[in-house]
């Protein structure tokens, strides 16, 4: 009787179902917390290589020396790396086949606005997951309240005296449920959307970019002819 | 390859979150529980008494002391007046002297162990029957609770029912908690009210009762019930 009601002790006690409950909450919570840290490094890399990158662009650097270095490169492409091979090849290719500037600007932004959607699509990974766990999760927490609460009602009805200390543990043990839920549902919560806000963040930047890239490869094309 | 690895540090990192936040759960459960323990102070208390003597006999003399004091006091006066008696026809022998005074004091010591011995059974059984008796209180209780409340949901209020009224009625049972009689002893000074309480002790008619003969002998055979429902119309 001097053994306090541990929380373990508790979760050990619980019903089958609070159980299960437990577990996938747990490891929900897991598994968000390793998109929260993924997503957090890698869009941290993808910032430093935006900057870098961007560095390197205005240097002043002639755009076809730069294709040729990428190309080389043994690293992966970061997006707007991929962004600016993909408008840049598309360029080469078209008017190396003649076709007049209308037709090239309109291939270099095709195949801009595919990288680019692609892009976006790497830097949104996992976001959803996020979302599904910081909006489920509480209800999936407080199904397994409501269960244990509803098993220890169900066996107080047995007794003749109702004491606060027949229905207390069993309340306790279905209430860690519901604070399990919170627990895995706030870091993801504010994980999606911090992440997301990120990710607008930098696709704005590589719309601007785009924008500039291109209108210095329009500049080129027309002046060209 | 490389997108696989770049999970394993995050990986690492939200378990180790959890085990952070486990610990700390584990670290930090057990303040709460010091209030729990506050509710049950009785069995707490209980166990430290049964654990005293065990440990030594000495601590339960100053229990007795009441019924006990007598005997402690007689036996001395007894020895002491005929060995002086003896001592001084043996004629002066320092070291008989010296023995005598040491077997009295031996033999004084025994009788006091004895004493206490008697005391500590004493003690003993008198605090299993205020166990035993503590038991049976609380199971009587809740019984007269139950008896309480069914009487309270088969009294119907009359109009001139005052909050603060109350009844003193003597309820006398059978063995199986069928009512054999209600009497009023203490009316609140409202008839209707008295009548009603009455009322309500025979139309909820049988009681729940303990089947241990010893308690519903004790306790339920006629017992006082105070009726007072006041609290219940606030």
């Amino acid at each position: 009787m001097t053994e306090p009601l541990s929380i373990f002790a508790l979760v050990m006690n619980a019903s089958i179902l609070v159980q299960v409950v437990l577990v996938l909450l747990v490891l929900a919570s897991t598994a968000s917390w390793v998109m929260i840290f993924q997503r957090f490094f890698a869009l941290n890399g993808v910032q430093k290589a935006i900057d870098e990158f961007e560095d390197y662009f205005w240097s002043g650097i002639d755009l076809r020396q730069l294709y040729n270095e990428l190309n080389a490169a043994d690293h992966e492409l970061s997006g707007m790396e991929t962004l600016f091979v993909a408008g840049f090849k598309e360029y080469t290719r078209l008017s190396e086949q003649g076709a007049d500037a209308e037709a090239v600007m309109q291939g270099v932004q095709r195949a801009t606005r595919v990288a680019l959607t692609r892009e976006e699509e790497q830097l949104e990974q996992h976001l959803p997951f996020l979302a599904t766990v910081g909006s489920t999760s509480p209800y999936v927490g407080l199904f397994g309240t409501v269960w244990g609460i509803m098993n220890s009602f169900r066996s107080l009805a047995n007794m003749t005296q109702a004491t606060l200390a027949s229905v207390a543990p069993g309340i306790s043990e279905a209430l860690i449920a519901t604070a399990m839920g919170l627990f895995a549902a706030i870091p993801a919560v504010i994980g999606y959307n911090r992440f997301s806000a990120r990710v607008e963040t930098i696709m704005t930047h590589y719309e601007t970019f785009n924008d500039e890239f291109t209108s210095i490869l329009y500049r080129v094309a027309h002046t060209k002819k | 390859m490389s997108p696989l690895r770049s999970y394993i540090v995050p990986f690492v990192l939200a378990v180790l979150v959890h085990v952070v936040v486990g610990a700390a759960l584990w670290a930090n459960w057990a303040p709460d529980t010091t209030s729990e323990r506050v509710i049950k102070p009785r069995i707490v208390k209980a166990e430290l008494l049964v654990m005293q003597p065990k440990a030594k006999p000495a601590p339960p003399k100053p229990q007795p002391a009441p019924p006990q004091a007598k005997p402690e006091v007689k036996p001395p006066p007894k020895k002491p007046e005929p060995k002086p008696v003896a001592k001084k026809t043996e004629t002066p022998k320092p070291d008989r002297e010296a023995q005598r005074r040491a077997e009295e004091a031996a033999r004084r010591a025994a009788a006091l162990e004895r004493l206490s011995d008697t005391a500590f059974a004493d003690a003993l059984l008198r605090e299993s029957e205020a166990m035993s008796d503590d038991e049976d209180e609380q199971a009587a209780m809740s019984f007269i609770q139950g008896i309480y409340s069914l009487v309270v949901a088969n009294w119907s209020r009359p109009p001139s029912a005052r909050n603060d009224m109350e009844a003193h009625l003597v309820v006398e049972l059978v063995p199986t908690g069928d009512v054999v009689s209600v009497t009023v002893v203490k009316g609140s000074g409202n008839e209707a009210f008295d009548r009603s309480a009455m009322q309500a002790v025979r139309k909820a008619g049988k009681f729940d009762v303990p089947k241990e003969p010893a308690l519903f002998e004790a306790q339920f055979r006629r017992f006082n019930l105070m009726f007072k429902p006041g609290d219940l119309l606030r």
